[in-house]
């Protein structure tokens, strides 16, 4: 019993207008997209025959797959590096640090720049990575290179130093819940039936926090593939990945090479998390 | 090498790592934080030839081409709308949710799909429903809708976090005291809640504010602030930047203390329950 | 005829151990031996040091001070995986992600045993605990009485020197507990391992127990027997403590041969010396069991005080008058169901018993 009655028309009532809006402003859309990446013809009009000449065009041309190839290469890059990263700290903050103020002080200075615009985050980053930038000049300083190293701005390895900062969070976050749901006497059960600390680790720990990894592995790809704006900031008009193709063909008026580009991005992310979950059953996260 | 040994040095190793990164993360918003204060003859990097409000002076009394202000204010005025509309919706949604109704389920999947569903597309689908419809993209219109589509999930996982946590029971006692079920509602349930309430809608003030990808496609030719920063990106880095960089940093910084103080806050008032 | 326990023998010596975390003491200079085969009850209200002293036995303490032998084998600074123990604990912490085979086989896994033996050894475990039906199941499918029987059989297979258990029925049913503690008990006799059982409940500890350990404060009050620590307790805390007890605070008011007269609020009362001799005027205190309290005439070689009845209580066939003391204390007389009440509510009347059935505690008040 509380104030809303369970399956009480009341309900639909309030679910409607949340309801209404979503659809309206996701998933219509979406959809929309994917009709019209089949809209075939001269005109851009709804009706226009529907065919599959986008996507021919979009396959025929190598570029475009390479670049298909590149961005998942990306991606998978950054999972990796994030994975690694995101693992280590949340295993350090939860496990090995044992000073409760620290910890939380740690955890803040983790969090917190989460909440501030990724956008100004990377633009922050261009300073640092210019030919007179931060790094370049504290190379040359400690007398490391004699000449400003080129490879930061303008340049993947950039853009993946500044994802790296903006994404390690993600990987990280899910294991520090997963590794909150491990009751410390599971460790000391494994220690009591002759396990040492690396064992404890690879047979115990590590399985149980398995999930977060994956929900982890899943929340970097999407946001990867999706972040056009960090390789526009860093990369300038140098480097496109698959995301920035859209805005490309966006902003040349060629809309139905957009949407062929967004459904390809959309299968991608699509196959990414249905592999995630054939790994784990990410509805088990909350029990 | 003793275990004891071994454990430690895993210790500091993941340690120094941790702090490292730590470093690596701050080290961009701490360098752009500094270079905001550079003097009038300081450009985009170091050395700063000095120290100075010259570049915040520059961004208040900015030209027409790089006047931040008109985006500044539409930013804020837009985030407030999906403040107060998140606020809402997901309040009504949440207790939709606590009324288990059928389908109850595939709503809730309809929400996270708004987390999940990458910002550019959801634009671009916007844009291109707005165009076949004969709509004008603006900032005020369609880039309001998209917005609310990313602030609402959030509100909505938020209000059912904390109504997960609510204890029932507190209602049930109204009930019995003679209370009708709108009553205990506005009466005890939404009070207690409201310190989470409010955390919901500075949340989506905060990200309707620093919103990039969705309004990109959305909100025609008046910009938000994002896009006029990326727009003076394009054309060229200037301190103006940083300075503004920082000065929305520090309003984030401003919000989150107000969203975390108002969640302890309701941790608060439940525990005494 | 049992042997003499020898040094070399003893499954378990502590000496003197301590364990400090920031300024709270939560052992302080405990020694205890057990010699082999011996179930071992750690018997203490919360907070008394029980759990910290078994943590620090399985090496998931380390202390500050003292020394922890295993089967004659110094281990102080030994890790947990080094020490020839295992544990139940008190959430049995079975591995969710582990079937019941595997959780079984987990300890001989870490001994490096080949897999065949570890399969045959599983095998008959599982058959021995009756859980060879859930082999393939995981935990979080058992009831609470199997996953019981899994967390014991992934401890027992190994047949270490010691089983440490924290509060192992804990977590159980009510109505299971009692079966559980006969199965464990026989267990025990049958396996020849030492185990060192720890619990704040008196019936778990009497009923099991070959020794009994009582802690408060993170000190030992008393060990023994369960009949020593029952019939003789040594403190007023394990007097108190221990259910059916009747406590009396005085001073000694004389010493008269082989008894020491104390004086309390309700009168002297005659108490025979233990080891020591109490000097005059000293604090001291005393107790009596409710079993040899009874309503009688004043009598010689007989210690008496009025009461009135207040209330009865049954506990199985133990009826218990609960009296009140002048003070507002209350007492307690206990009388065996099958003969008459002898006193009714409301009732004020002469209690007595005799001299020789008091107890003077030798320890300090608390």
């Amino acid at each position: 019993m509380s104030t809303i009655r369970a399956r009480s028309p009341a309900a639909y009532w309030l679910a409607l207008p949340a309801a209404l809006w979503m659809i309206g402003a996701v998933v219509v859309p979406v959809l929309l997209i994917l009709w019209v990446s089949f809209w075939g013809g001269r005109a851009f009009s709804p009706a226009s025959p529907l065919t599959f000449d986008n996507y021919a065009r979009f396959f025929g041309n190598r570029t475009y797959l390479a670049l298909i190839g590149q961005t998942l290469l990306h991606a998978a890059t950054l999972m990796a590096i994030c994975g690694v990263l995101g693992y280590c700290i949340a295993y350090f903050l939860m496990v090995k640090l044992r000073n409760a103020p620290l910890r939380t002080a740690l955890f803040l200075a983790f969090i917190i720049p989460f909440w501030t615009s990724a956008l100004i985050r990377a633009i922050a980053w261009v300073p640092f990575l210019g030919v007179n930038g931060v790094i370049n000049r504290a190379l040359l300083a400690l007398g490391i290179t004699d000449a400003p190293v080129e490879i930061f701005l303008y340049s993947r390895t950039g853009i993946s130093m500044a994802q790296v900062s903006l994404y390690t969070l993600m990987a990280s976050g899910p294991v520090v819940y997963m590794l909150a749901q491990i009751a410390p006497a599971l460790r000391e059960a494994a220690m009591t039936l002759k396990a040492p600390p690396g064992v404890v680790f690879r047979r115990v720990i590590f399985p149980l926090t398995l999930p977060g990894v994956v929900i982890g592995q899943v929340l970097v790809f999407l946001n990867v593939m999706a972040d056009f704006a960090t390789v526009q900031t860093i990369g300038g008009n140098k480097i496109a990945l698959l995301s920035n193709l859209i805005l490309n063909f966006y902003e040349g008026a060629q809309l139905r090479a957009a949407a062929v580009v967004s459904v390809i991005l959309m299968a991608c992310m699509l196959i990414g998390v249905v592999a995630a979950m054939r790994v784990v059953d990410i509805r088990k996260l909350g029990g | 090498m003793g275990w004891r040994t071994r454990s430690r040095l895993t210790s500091w190793l993941l340690g120094t790592l941790t702090i490292g990164f730590l470093l690596y993360q701050w080290m961009p918003i701490a360098t752009l934080s500094l270079l905001s204060f550079s003097g009038p003859t300081g450009g985009t990097t170091f050395p700063m030839n000095g120290v100075s409000l010259h570049w915040y002076r520059e961004l208040w009394e900015a030209s027409i081409m790089s006047d931040f202000k008109p985006p500044l204010l539409r930013s804020a005025l837009l985030a407030l709308a999906c403040s107060v509309t998140t606020t809402i919706l997901a309040v009504t949604a949440a207790q939709a949710m606590r009324g288990r109704f059928r389908g109850h389920n595939a709503f809730f999947y309809l929400l996270l799909l708004g987390i999940m569903a990458p910002g550019l597309l959801v634009g671009f689908g916007v844009a291109l429903t707005a165009r076949l419809l004969g709509i004008e993209p603006a900032w005020d219109g369609t880039a309001f809708l998209v917005h609310v589509s990313w602030t609402l999930p959030f509100g909505f996982m938020t209000m059912l976090a904390i109504f997960n946590r609510f204890d029932a029971r507190i209602e049930e006692a109204a009930l019995t005291l003679g209370a009708t079920r709108w009553v205990a509602f506005r009466r005890i349930t939404l009070p207690i809640v409201l310190p989470g309430v409010i955390g919901a809608a500075l949340f989506g003030f905060s990200l309707s504010y620093d919103e990039f990808a969705r309004s990109l496609f959305t909100t025609g030719s008046d910009v938000t602030l994002p896009l006029a920063v990326m727009a003076q990106l394009d054309r060229q880095l200037t301190p103006e930047l940083y300075a503004i960089g920082t000065a929305t940093t520090v309003t984030s910084f401003v919000a989150i203390l107000a969203c975390t103080a108002s969640l302890a806050l309701i941790r608060r008032s439940m525990r005494r329950g | 005829m049992p042997e003499a326990p020898v040094l070399a023998q003893l499954d378990l010596e502590i000496r003197g151990l301590r364990k400090r975390y920031g300024g709270f003491v939560a052992v302080d200079g405990v020694s205890l031996k057990i010699a082999k085969g011996q179930f071992v009850c750690l018997l203490g209200p919360s907070g008394c040091g029980k759990t910290t002293t078994l943590r620090c036995i399985a090496g998931l303490e380390e202390p500050d001070d003292g020394d922890i032998l295993i089967g004659g084998r110094e281990v102080t600074g030994d890790p947990p995986w080094q020490r020839d123990i295992a544990m139940m604990f008190q959430d049995f912490a079975l591995f969710p992600h582990m079937t019941v085979g595997k959780q079984v086989g987990f300890g001989l896994e870490m001994l490096k045993r080949p897999k065949p033996e570890i399969t045959k050894r599983v095998t008959e475990v599982l058959r021995a605990f009756e859980i060879d039906r859930f082999a393939d199941r995981k935990p979080a499918s058992l009831s609470g009485g199997q996953r019981q029987r899994v967390a014991l059989a992934r401890a027992m297979i190994t047949e270490p020197r010691l089983l440490l258990l924290d509060e192992p029925i804990g977590a159980l049913d009510y109505a299971l507990r009692e079966a559980v503690m006969i199965e464990l008990k026989m267990l025990q006799r049958r396996s020849g391992i030492s185990f060192i059982w720890v619990t704040h409940d008196q019936n778990e500890a009497f009923s099991l127990g070959d020794h009994v350990v009582v802690m408060n404060h993170a000190r030992i009050e008393q060990q023994g027997t369960p009949e020593e620590i029952l019939q003789r307790p040594r403190s007023p805390f394990v007097a108190g403590f221990v259910q059916g007890n009747n406590v009396f605070h005085g001073n000694v008011a004389r010493i008269a041969g082989d008894a020491a007269l104390i004086a309390t609020p309700f009168g002297e009362f005659a108490v025979p010396l233990r080891d020591t001799v109490p000097l005059l005027g000293a604090i001291a205190s005393f107790s009596v069991r409710a079993e040899r309290l009874r309503p009688m005439p004043p009598e010689p070689g007989c210690n008496h005080l009025t009461l009135t009845c207040r209330t009865i209580e049954y506990f199985g066939s133990i009826r218990r008058y609960i009296l009140e003391r002048g003070d507002g204390e209350v007492m307690k007389l206990d009388q065996f169901g099958a003969e008459p009440a002898c006193l009714i509510p409301g009732e004020v009347a002469t209690v007595g018993w005799r001299a020789e059935d008091g107890v003077l505690h030798e320890g300090a008040p608390s």
